[in-house]
């Protein structure tokens, strides 16, 4: 298995004739390139995306007059907002409001050199890389604080206070609960923790469901462990329902009032890559990253039949109206279904790990993350501080605690 | 290591602000979150009614009053209508009444539908607030069908109507009642049970039965504080004595009587209230009639003065017209029920966080139109 994407790269012949540093470095360029092209363009897709999921849910159509169904829409925002003249407030620390913006990208964007897309597909692969991410994404909080403070607003002053205060407050019970994986893995490498995640187990270790082999089905407190950190994660990253930070009813947009132009596009980008970074680490984590649901083509074609089956009964039995089943999940698993049966080899595809995995269940994460977004209200600052504190931190620590009581009682480890 | 030197800092929210509902400005002294004084500036949105009314005919004052409150502009023409019908004596038809209830009432649903959606909003769901927006746009089509305009209408005259509504209108009608309900269901759902929702609006700026009076608070604001006090029902004007309608209070369902939660609960209830009276008044409504019958010739109200009162979507709508015997009035005053329920903000607003007084704001449903006139 290689290593890591640079490596990958300097076994390319061009470089052979280059001196070995030189071609060392060239391919560092290269991977950074390709992380920051993969973080660009990964927003714009989902700008798109989220916009399209808030006007099904509003009952709108959302973008339709740029290219086909609106798709090039993001695209042209994207290019407005590069031509789009530079603002600095005349009352403004100009330092700070240049440098702030790209403190927050650039901490945003780094931590993906951690994050295995699949098997062999990363940029670094390092035996700290749950406690590089989780670190590297915290700096997010000093480049938010340097714009609010820079902007000489009040509204981008509360915004930034208040956006400290919640990402130091959720920092802590978010560590908490991936400890708690680690604790099981005993690793602190993604690859390693995702390969612990193969194969096929028991639901809770005991109950003989066969399910995945992940760890948000390994043991009870995982699985709460699971949802605590993908609502820590929300408030981390100031998604709706957290996202008192820049709560564009209370405080205009908090700590991006000021901004305009490309520094703002530069939030926007490290926003939906923060968006991004938290998917990836709940399915690395909880949902065993790159590894695929089936163990092998039997398995995909029995998985799948149960799928529809179920989709099947939904459709017969729910018709309550906001419990209904759509004709497209129940069409789309018929389909699949026909597929795996009358193609072995697509059924094979299904079963083995890749980069499709990953990315379906990143995808599936930030449509949640979208869902919650057009669905809640906003919570207020002290109870926001309260989920925190008094909630989401003793649940984290209890959960810790559980885990490695289960581990004992199953015989995980040993003393 | 000395004190640490805090100190209070003033906040201009508005007049450019989301969520002021136009262009409101609140000067809060905050003392970190906390707001310890709310000072209301108004006068961005004024535009001399009551100025100009007195330099017009009365049939021409009919289209500026739609101008206040322009989310409720029907109730507006009909609180206008009725007090100079009164003091000129006019009968109407009962044709012209039963359109006029239910153009009023269409628009109360109208109108509540925004500060529900807009309430929403100010706590951060976005959803609800489009939803709001669908079922409103089906109202203001029945608007458009009657009288050619979707905000500001002119169509109650006085003595009438401009038109009689087109054929088709009353079956429309009937279709947005059916789905009405179900529609109010939906917004139960997606937000008055919300855990979150629940947590913002509860218990949040209450506002005691003597509060509310003392500021002359009106219309569902008052009511959610437990005061049964419905014009429509009280002092029937109109042919508000011919239906049958609940007047919903505020119950403390949720937390106290008369917190923000009860003022919103309180306007999706009165929304499903009017749509019982709509329904009501079409059973009712007379084939025959000719709607521009009663209209004067010439609108010379006899000497004296009058203060009408009616209830709209906001509160107490009063107008006090003061008639000379000429064609125009001497002095017309507008009771705005909006500019009562603002004064009471700093009262219920002191003390609670930034995020609350938006929300407090918010339950209040203000339109500045009204406020500055």
């Amino acid at each position: 298995m290689i290593t890591s994407l640079a490596n990958w790269i300097l076994t390319f012949d061009i470089l052979s004739g280059m001196g070995s540093s030189v071609a060392w470095g060239l391919s560092l360029f290269v991977v950074a390139a390709l992380i920051f092209v993969f973080v660009a363009v990964n927003a714009i897709v989902l700008v798109y995306i989220e916009r399209k999921v808030s006007a099904f849910m509003q009952v709108r159509l959302g973008p339709m007059r740029v290219g086909k169904f609106g798709t090039l829409q993001t695209v042209a925002d994207a290019l407005k907002l590069l031509q789009k003249e530079d603002i600095i407030p005349k009352m403004a620390d100009k330092v700070l409001f240049i440098v702030g913006p790209w403190v927050i990208l650039v901490a945003s964007v780094v931590t993906f050199a951690a994050i295995p897309f699949s098997d062999t597909l990363l940029a670094a692969n390092m035996n700290i890389g749950l406690y590089y991410i989780v670190s590297i994404s915290s700096i997010v909080v000093l480049g938010i604080v340097m714009a609010g403070w820079a902007s000489n607003n009040k509204w981008s002053l509360y915004g930034a206070m208040r956006s400290a205060a919640q990402i130091i407050s959720y920092e802590i019970p978010v560590g908490i609960t991936l400890i708690a994986v680690v604790a099981v893995v005993g690793s602190l490498n993604l690859q390693t923790i995702i390969e612990a995640q193969g194969g096929t187990g028991n639901l809770f270790y005991w109950i003989p469901i066969p399910l995945p082999n992940w760890f948000i089905f390994h043991n009870p407190f995982l699985f709460i462990a699971a949802f605590v950190y993908l609502i820590g994660a929300t408030a981390e990253i100031n998604r709706t329902p957290f996202d008192i930070p820049e709560s564009e009813s209370e405080l205009v947009a908090g700590f991006m009032t000021e901004f305009s132009g490309l520094r703002w596009a530069l939030f926007f980008l490290s926003e939906y890559a923060n968006a991004t970074l938290v998917a990836f680490l709940v399915a690395i984590v909880f949902l065993g990253g790159w590894q695929s649901p089936f163990a092998d083509y039997e398995g995909t074609q029995i998985g799948f039949s149960i799928i529809t089956l179920v989709a099947i009964m939904w459709t017969l039995f729910v018709r309550t109206k906001t419990g209904r089943l759509s004709v497209y999940p129940l069409g789309l698993s018929f389909v699949i279904t026909i597929a795996v049966w009358l193609f072995p080899g697509f059924a094979i595809w299904l079963a083995s790990p890749g980069i499709f995995w990953m990315l379906m269940k990143v995808g599936t994460i930030i449509f949640l993350l979208m869902w919650f977004r057009w669905t809640f209200p906003r919570l207020r600052v002290d109870q926001l501080m309260y989920v925190s504190w008094k909630v989401i931190l003793p649940l984290s620590l209890i959960n810790l605690m559980g885990v490695a009581i289960w581990m004992w009682l199953t015989g995980e480890i040993q003393f | 290591m000395g004190r640490l030197n805090a100190e209070e800092m003033v906040l201009n929210m508005g007049p450019q602000h989301p969520s002021t509902h136009g262009v409101l400005r609140l000067k809060l002294r905050t003392d970190g979150e906390i707001v310890s004084h709310i000072e209301p500036v108004i006068g961005y949105l004024h535009r001399s009614f009551e100025k100009h009314a007195e330099n017009l005919e009365y049939q021409m004052v009919t289209p500026f009053t739609g101008r206040c409150d322009y989310l409720a502009a029907m109730g507006s023409e009909h609180g206008y209508a009725m007090a100079v019908e009164k003091m000129m004596g006019i009968e109407l038809p009962e044709r012209v009444e039963y359109l006029r209830v239910i153009f009023a009432e269409l628009q109360r649903i109208a109108s509540h539908l925004v500060a529900v959606g807009a309430f929403g909003l100010d706590v951060g769901a976005i959803t609800p607030f489009i939803y709001c927006f669908r079922e409103r746009e089906l109202i203001l089509d029945l608007f458009e069908m009657a009288s050619g305009a979707r905000l500001l209408y002119n169509y109650i005259w006085i003595g009438g109507l401009a038109h009689d509504v087109p054929p088709g209108f009353v079956e429309k009608t009937y279709e947005f009642l059916d789905a009405f309900d179900e529609r109010v269901a939906e917004y139960n759902q997606i937000l008055t049970g919300n855990k979150i929702f629940i947590e913002r609006a509860a218990d949040i700026g209450v506002m005691t039965p003597e509060v509310a009076i003392n500021y002359g608070v009106t219309g569902p604001s008052l009511r959610a504080s437990g005061v049964n006090i419905d014009i429509r029902r009280t002092e029937p004007y109109s042919i508000y004595d011919r239906f049958d309608f609940d007047v919903p209070l505020g119950q403390g369902l949720q937390g106290t009587i008369g917190d923000s939660w009860d003022r919103y609960y309180v306007r999706v209830l009165e929304m499903t209230e009017s749509a019982k009276i709509i329904r009501q008044a079409l059973d009712q409504l007379p084939v025959e009639g000719d709607v521009k019958s009663a209209i004067p010739r010439r609108i010379r109200p006899p000497k004296g003065e009058i203060y009408f009162r009616s209830e709209n979507p906001r509160g107490e709508l009063g107008y006090y017209i003061v008639s000379n015997g000429k064609n125009v009035p001497l002095r017309l005053k507008m009771r705005s029920p909006a500019f009562s329920n603002l004064s009471v903000i700093n009262e219920i607003g002191q003390g609670w966080m930034i995020s609350d007084v938006i929300a407090i704001l918010g339950s209040l449903d203000i339109v500045l139109g009204e406020i500055d006139r």
